[in-house]
């Protein structure tokens, strides 16, 4: 069956995926009694327990209604259709309703035990909105708050009895229209239900095929056959509506009005909230009423109830679920996982297509990437298209030939590599080669896959240690960081290591390991630089360790006195440059001032704010001087990967200094107005972590997809060596990339598309390995499954990377539009997608997996790379974020655009044994200032910072418990400190928590209190992207404007 | 007449020097987007071309401009304004970090070039088997054949 159904898949492909996604989602929920009983797996046996079941809950009803009930369980499994006739008589009264989800329901007893259980598990959820929903109708009926979803056990009758009953009013406070308010929307409803119900049997065996085994259920089949008349049905209401159609003829007449319905009880706000989630997935989509006439609020708008990332990042996992072998999410993720089938198709899906790849992400203990060595065999790959061999090739021949997944290439196995297959075509090794069941797997690569022999780890420091270095002790810190590090470099014993200073002049230090002492060597030609020693200047640390760390010891001594203010940048770049240029590595940059001498020197810029709002803006966040942008071309080419620290607090033009990051892989740390007391320990630490992070030398990643479709652009911090090589001379697992994909063909043939990451790579330890990451995905050929399978989370980070590129070529206001108009244009596409069904009125509509990209969309825009105007944040700030964002994964991009607001007052006081117990302060709050209550302490989490943000009412009990003497005084003084007592532990060890969550940047404590202004504003209010603040919408606002702008047409 | 051969001799050479250095620009984009060449060696050899192919075009039409050749100079002109604009842009230069991105651009616009420096070259050769032809006949009348 199971196979048989992926046959069909192709005709309907708009079903699968609908239910697919209940489907994967229901079964966690545990297996309700009934079904349990019921699906034994055998049609006989499946129906009979069903009739009772049936019958039982109809009873009460029969009064009401006709008595269908025990027809249905006599004649449905026979001939459906006759059925049908019967139900428009009985139809009119809404009592007949009874009758006709009984009927309806008939039909899911047939499924087999799996299909069966998944359809009684969504019930309990379904059902309850359904009652609530229904506000239009009025019989006051206050039953529906009573039965909730507890009703696990055939909670497909009960909820049908309050329904008809009248649903309940409650709730609609969103003032839904009247219009819909037909005398019998209980009545479709419930048609309208069971109809969900029952095509979801026939819909998940599709999927299964991937699954395995599934019991075939006759009958089904033919109706599956039977459907091409739904299709029209298919687009507006969504891959539920068609089975039942296609099952029951006649009743298409009928239903046709039910969609609005079902669709109209969505509509509800309440519903939007990530609460109703089940809920969601069974239904087409959410939306929430909006006033009727744009831009006036109906009172009855409440914006509580507009949808809230507030537990994270919910990744889709129905494909993880459906296709066990793909590689985890956190290495791919698609922007959805339904690929088009067409160009028109993609047309019409104005979000982006593509992918975001974070090559190396960390991984959970325990699910390390399995390392294969292939040996002398070989790495298997594909003859043709160079894919690697993974677990979706399928071996034929008797094990002789395989078959590659992208281009259907016939290969060779070779000899050492074959094993015979058994009786189901898998090969028998199966189990003893990870290559063939998971997803991502790391391979040796001989020596074909080097051009050199593997590199050692290089970092290379080129320190600034002009005056303001020196003063605010940065110099100090970095010399201690980077002496504690030495032992966790990776790569010992092989790991190299070399210094440059620099002011006005240039210092270079011979390391020699027969040296006590380092030699300094000063060069002050800045025009044509040459290297005082060819070597020695790139030294081995083991060997060269203790000069290394009399360095270090040195440093900051050496420069203390520096009264020098130039610096000579470019030149220092350049002498780094001709040291690495013979191995490549990682180059660190700790950069004080604007470069001032030689090559490369800037100009101070962006202080004219007239510039902003003109054609010129954008000059000024790209860089300056075409020498950068050179330089890190040249880097790139040999294999060096460019670190920026920055940290003065004027003008150090990061726009340029960033550029040298961007196209060698690297990141962009900024530290505005360091100083060591304060930004030291963020600074240790992320310097810490640069350091001895697992890094991955001179890689190159491709991603291959398969035929027909090509990936056109790529986006992040890299550079392209050919039309779709990134060049990656240091990559680690904080760096994600992003790509967009385009249709080549006018129509896909397949039925699915694979993608493959590869990543080839020189380990630290020396080895050249390739890290191949495959995924699957399913060809479409209906616009809103792509909406039910997208991905909110990759589509913001493509967004914002899309937007911030825009803002380097465009005004901030262009880049602002733009991204406003790609989510109305897709918001737009969905609700033509569903009005002629539906009478949208002045709703917004949006998929359940999109709910959240509005609100995304509004925090990309005030973001600080896109915010406001010149005053909102400097130059440097923007560009520094703008880098980072570019390169962040997206976990750590939603985050920052969404950051957690968690209120801790009422945790602190709560006496716990357990400090660690965290669970309670874990509910994140909407980002506004009202979830701000002057009594409490807050605190905002974006990953990059910490704001601890103290009500006015506080109580002084709290403040001086967390403060100690100093409680009363102007928070920008205190230093956020251990006191001695329980509760300030408490804070700290949640503190520590929070910067354990994400290790990867260190966010620094600010403390403000509530009122203190301008600081509240600058560090908090700011950032509270719901609300409105200065130029830009709030929420609301935001909403508002984009559902005019849907409207509008 | 003296002269005025030497000026379509010179023409000649320039606008050849011209068409040869834009199919070889051309023949450089082709072969990144066919991955025959890396981006830094594409970049390295036409960056190397562009300016002295700024100053010959420039040239060319000055010298048009003076030697009273008004339709050529007009043909000309646009293509020099052009150039001057990229130049006073900066964007003259091919992007190294960037080239895949205006690959397309870079391609039509040597493509506009080339068939551009074609048409005038070939204006150019009729011009000079013209003018080659009066001085070696010396002979006036022959104006009247065209």
């Amino acid at each position: 069956m199971g196979t048989e159904n992926n046959k069909g898949y192709p005709k309907f492909p708009a079903r699968p995926a609908p239910s697919s996604s209940p489907y994967a989602s229901a079964p966690p929920p545990g297996i309700p009694p009934p079904s349990g009983g019921p699906p034994t797996g055998s049609d006989a046996v499946g129906f009979r327990p069903f009739p009772p079941s049936a019958s039982q809950p109809i009873r009460p009803f029969t009064p009401s209604g006709p008595p269908p009930a025990p027809q249905v369980g006599a004649m449905r499994p026979a001939q459906p259709s006759p059925f049908v006739s019967q139900i428009p008589g009985s139809r009119p009264p809404p009592p007949s309703s009874n009758s006709f989800p009984s009927t309806a329901y008939g039909p899911p007893p047939p499924p087999p035990p799996p299909p069966g259980a998944a359809p009684f598990q969504r019930f309990p959820s379904p059902p309850f909105p359904t009652t609530q929903n229904p506000p239009p109708q009025g019989p006051p009926q206050t039953l529906a708050g009573h039965f909730s979803p507890p009703m696990s056990l055939r909670p497909q009758q009960q909820p049908m009895a309050p329904v008809t009953m009248g649903p309940p009013p409650q709730s609609t406070t969103s003032g839904l229209p009247g219009a819909n308010a037909s005398p019998s929307p209980a009545d479709f409803n419930m048609a309208a239900r069971p109809g969900f119900q029952q095509s979801m049997p026939p819909v998940t065996p599709s999927y299964p095929g991937v699954g395995g085994s599934q019991p075939s259920f006759p009958g089904y089949p033919s109706k599956q056959v039977s459907q091409p008349p739904p299709m029209p049905f298919q687009s507006s209401q969504g891959p539920p509506g068609p089975p039942p159609v296609s099952s029951y003829p006649p009743h298409t007449g009928g239903f046709a009005q039910r969609p609005n319905i079902v669709a109209q009880q969505n509509l509800h706000p309440s519903y939007a909230p990530p609460t109703s989630n089940v809920q969601g997935l069974v239904e087409d989509f959410n939306s929430l009423s909006l006033a009727s006439i744009p831009g006036s609020m109906e009172p009855g708008l409440d914006h509580r109830s507009f949808p809230r990332p507030l537990d994270g990042d919910v990744e889709p996992n129905s494909f993880a679920e459906m296709y066990p072998m793909n590689c985890h999410s956190r290495y791919l993720r698609l922007t959805t996982s339904a690929i088009p089938n067409s160009q028109s198709l993609a047309s019409r899906w104005h979000l982006p297509l593509g992918a975001v790849v974070c090559p190396l992400a960390e991984t959970p203990e325990g699910e390390e990437v399995p390392l294969i060595d292939f040996g002398s065999t070989g790495i298997i790959r594909c003859r043709r298209c160079r894919t690697y061999v993974n677990p979706y090739v399928t071996f034929t021949d008797s094990g002789r030939k395989w078959r590659c997944n992208i281009c259907s290439m016939l290969n060779d196995v070779p000899g050492e590599y074959f094993s015979h297959l058994d009786a189901n075509g898998r090969r028998m090794d199966m189990d003893q080669r990870p290559e063939l069941t998971k997803g991502s797997v790391e391979i040796i690569a001989p020596t074909e896959y080097m051009v050199r022999p593997p590199m050692p780890p290089i970092y290379f420091f080129l320190i600034d240690v002009s005056i303001s270095a020196t003063k605010s002790g940065m110099l100090e810190v970095v010399a201690q960081t980077i002496k504690s590090c030495l032992d966790n470099l990776p790569g010992y014993p092989r790991t190299q290591i070399g210094f440059i200073t620099y002011d006005s002049t240039l210092h270079f230090y011979n390391m020699k390991s027969s040296l006590s002492q380092p030699q300094m060597m000063v060069v002050t030609d800045l025009d044509d630089i040459f290297l005082p020693l060819p070597d020695d200047l790139l030294v081995n640390l083991s060997e060269s360790r203790t000069v290394v760390e009399a360095f270090l010891d040195s440093l900051p001594m050496m420069f203390q006195d520096n009264v020098n203010v130039e610096s000579a940048f470019g030149p220092a770049l350049r002498a780094a440059f001709m040291v690495m240029n013979q191995l490549g590595g990682k180059l660190l940059i700790f950069q004080n001032s604007l470069p001032s001498l030689g090559a490369g020197r800037l100009k101070l810029r962006g202080d004219d704010p007239r510039v902003y709002g003109t054609d010129k803006e954008y000059a000024l966040r790209v860089a300056e001087d075409p020498f950068y942008k050179q330089m890190a071309a040249d880097c790139t080419k040999f294999q060096i990967g460019i670190n920026v620290y920055a940290f003065s607090d004027k003008y150090t033009d990061i726009a340029s200094l960033g550029t040298l990051a961007k196209y060698t892989g690297g990141q962009v740390y900024y530290y505005p107005g360091f100083q060591s007391s304060v930004h030291g320990d963020k600074l240790r630490h992320e310097l810490a972590r640069d350091l001895t992070r697992e890094t991955a030398w001179e890689a190159v990643m491709r991603i291959r997809c398969g035929k027909g479709i090509r990936f056109t652009s790529y986006h992040g911090n890299f550079m392209l060596r050919s039309t779709d090589l990134l060049a990656l001379p240091a990559v680690d697992c904080d760096k994600a990339y992003a790509m967009q994909l385009s249709l080549e063909e006018t129509l896909l043939t397949t039925q699915t598309v694979y993608f493959q990451v590869a990543l080839l790579y020189t380990a630290s330890c020396g080895e050249r390995r390739i890290r191949v990451h495959t995924s699957v995905a399913p060809v479409v050929a209906d616009l809103g499954e792509m909406y039910r399978q997208a991905d909110t989370g990759s589509i913001v980070s493509l967004y914002a990377r899309l937007a911030i590129e825009k803002s380097m070529s465009a005004k901030l206001d262009d880049a602002r539009n733009a991204i406003q108009q790609k989510i109305v244009k897709a918001l737009k596409e969905y609700r033509n997608l569903h009005a002629v069904q539906h009478r949208l009125g002045s709703r917004l509509i949006y998929p359940e997996t999109l709910k959240f990209l509005p609100l995304y969309g509004l925090a990309i825009i005030k973001s600080t790379p896109l915010q406001g105007g010149p005053a909102d944040a400097s130059l440097d700030e923007r560009c520094a974020a703008g880098f980072t964002m570019m390169a962040l994964p997206v976990k750590k991009l939603l985050k920052l655009l969404y950051p957690n607001l968690i209120r801790v007052d009422e945790w602190l006081l709560k006496p716990s044994a357990d400090h660690d117990d965290l669970r309670d302060v874990s509910n994140r709050l909407p980002l506004a200032a009202e979830s701000l209550d002057s009594r409490g302490l807050y605190i905002y989490d974006d990953g990059f910072r910490l704001v601890l943000w103290f009500g006015r009412m506080l109580s002084p009990d709290i403040a001086k418990n967390l403060l100690g003497n100093d409680f009363a005084a102007e928070l920008s003084r205190v230093t956020f400190q251990e006191q001695g007592n329980g509760m300030s532990k408490k804070l700290m060890s949640l503190v520590k928590k929070l910067r354990e969550n994400d290790p990867s940047y260190h966010p620094m404590c600010f403390l403000v209190r509530q009122g203190e202004q301008p600081r509240e504003g600058f560090l908090l209010l700011r950032h509270l992207i719901e609300d409105q603040m200065g130029g830009s919408s709030g929420y609301v606002d935001w909403i508002l404007q984009l559902q005019r702008q849907i409207q509008q047409n | 007449m003296a002269w005025d051969l030497l000026l379509w001799i010179i023409s000649f050479f320039v606008s050849l020097a011209l068409v040869a250095s834009v199919f070889y620009q051309v023949i450089c984009l082709t072969d990144l987007e066919a991955d025959y060449l890396n981006p830094f060696e594409t970049s390295t050899r036409i960056n190397r071309l562009v300016i002295p192919e700024f100053i010959l075009q420039g040239s060319l039409c000055l010298l048009f401009l003076f030697t009273w050749h008004w339709v050529f100079f007009l043909v000309a002109l646009p293509v020099t304004v052009y150039h001057a604009m990229l130049y006073n842009e900066r964007r003259y230069l091919i992007d190294v970090t960037e080239v895949f991105r205006t690959i397309s651009f870079e391609k039509k616009l040597r493509f506009t070039k080339l068939g551009f420096y074609i048409f005038l070259f070939i204006m150019v050769v009729f011009r000079l088997t013209l003018s080659a032809v009066y001085s070696f006949t010396e002979d006036d009348d022959l104006l009247h054949l065209f």
